[in-house]
């Protein structure tokens, strides 16, 4: 398990990009944590950890981000409004399990028994106003 | 007549030219590559190796589902488009049944599998005696648990067919050891074999106008599942 505390959302942002070298296509990084955590601050720092010149924002009312434009996509979910299997089916979300990119869910919790077995979560903890603990684990490899 | 049949509804892409039996050309892909970006230029290919402009097509089929959501929505937009422009009409076939089409002339019984995730699968069953096929089971989402027990009581052998024939094979042969994989030449889902089975409707006369193509999801046994955390899920609305 990896843990990292974090003291702003430009650390946040910065241990992401930081991680991002190690994750592969086919990876789904299944998020907790509630609101105003610095999820999407997260995403924001993988891709530009992945080399990804996209711009990212908050996928809460598209349900899906796409960022393409570099070596690995990164596909960014947010299963905040996603409340059965029916809805997860149509957003496409199995379409891409299995592919060619990264998968990074925001309120995965939502969504826990559709997750794959061999996910990786990312739990981010609030401590104070400005400070968050972070720890990443599955896989075998974290 | 001259059918070409798109097929882009599960993991694999392909798409075949017919004139009435005879296979003038087929291209299929199984690469994960996003269907969208591959099936046009595919059709493109297939047209230009085998001498055949579009405007030559009679009649296009393309897989109805059940299957991939983005994936049967791309098959059918691009027939729909071809064949709105052209005037055509189109064939929709189950995807289960023209999976089992790829088992023609084989004396045997044939569930084809696609992956639904989450232990679930689309599946139907059916039975070739020489060229007649008869439908044992309706298309439908089930577990893989169900899948055992309606499987277990076939007679043998039961040939899997489909992407999930793989999955369904290593987790029920022990249990069922009347399953049989085929080889990979038959095991995807062929255009060549969606053909076949639209011919058959349209010898019947069952076509549709490009209006009509619609995908026919169906749906996924969720009552025994319930995704929502909602204890961890926070009380204020977003």
């Amino acid at each position: 398990m990896i843990e990292y505390i974090s003291h702003s959302t430009k650390e946040t942002e910065a241990f992401a990009a930081s991680l991002a070298p190690r994750l592969h296509a086919g990876d789904i990084l299944a998020c907790r944590g509630g609101m105003g955590m610095g999820k999407t601050a997260f995403a924001r720092g993988l891709a530009q950890g992945l080399g990804l010149r996209d711009q990212v924002s908050s996928p809460t009312f598209a349900l899906i981000q796409e960022y393409t434009d570099g070596n690995i996509p990164l596909y960014h979910f947010d299963m905040y409004r996603i409340s059965g299997l029916e809805e997860l089916y149509s957003t496409g979300f199995f379409d891409y399990l299995d592919g060619d990119g990264i998968l990074y869910i925001e309120w995965s919790e939502n969504i826990q028994d559709a997750l794959p077995w061999d996910h990786l979560t990312l739990n981010i903890q609030r401590i104070d106003e400005d400070s968050r603990y972070i720890t990443l684990e599955g896989g075998g490899r974290f | 007549m001259k059918l070409l049949a798109v097929d882009t509804s599960s993991i694999t892409a392909s798409c075949a030219l017919l004139e009435d039996k005879k296979l003038l050309g087929e291209f299929f892909s199984n690469v994960k590559l996003t269907h969208s970006q591959t099936i046009m230029p595919m059709v493109e290919s297939l047209l230009k190796q085998t001498r055949v402009s579009l405007e030559e097509i009679d009649a296009f089929a393309v897989t109805g589902g059940p299957g991939s959501f983005t994936g049967l929505r791309i098959g059918l937009a691009a027939v729909k488009g071809m064949a709105w422009a052209l005037e055509r009409p189109c064939i929709t076939v189950s995807t289960l049944e023209a999976l089992a089409y790829n088992l023609y002339g084989i004396d045997c019984v044939v569930a084809p599998v696609l992956d639904a995730r989450c232990s679930q699968v689309y599946t139907a069953l059916f039975r070739w005696e020489g060229e007649r096929i008869t439908r044992l089971e309706e298309d439908d989402a089930i577990s893989l648990q169900n899948l055992k027990n309606r499987l277990k009581n076939v007679e043998k052998p039961v040939f899997l067919v489909g992407d999930g024939a793989e999955m369904c094979y290593n987790n029920l042969c022990q249990e069922i050891p009347h399953l049989r994989l085929p080889s990979p030449a038959l095991i995807w889902l062929r255009s060549s074999a969606l053909g076949a089975a639209a011919l058959s409707y349209a010898a019947d006369g069952i076509t549709v106008s490009p209006a009509q193509l619609a995908p026919c999801y169906l749906r996924l046994p969720q009552a025994q599942r319930e995704l929502l955390a909602k204890k961890n899920k926070g009380v204020k609305e977003k």
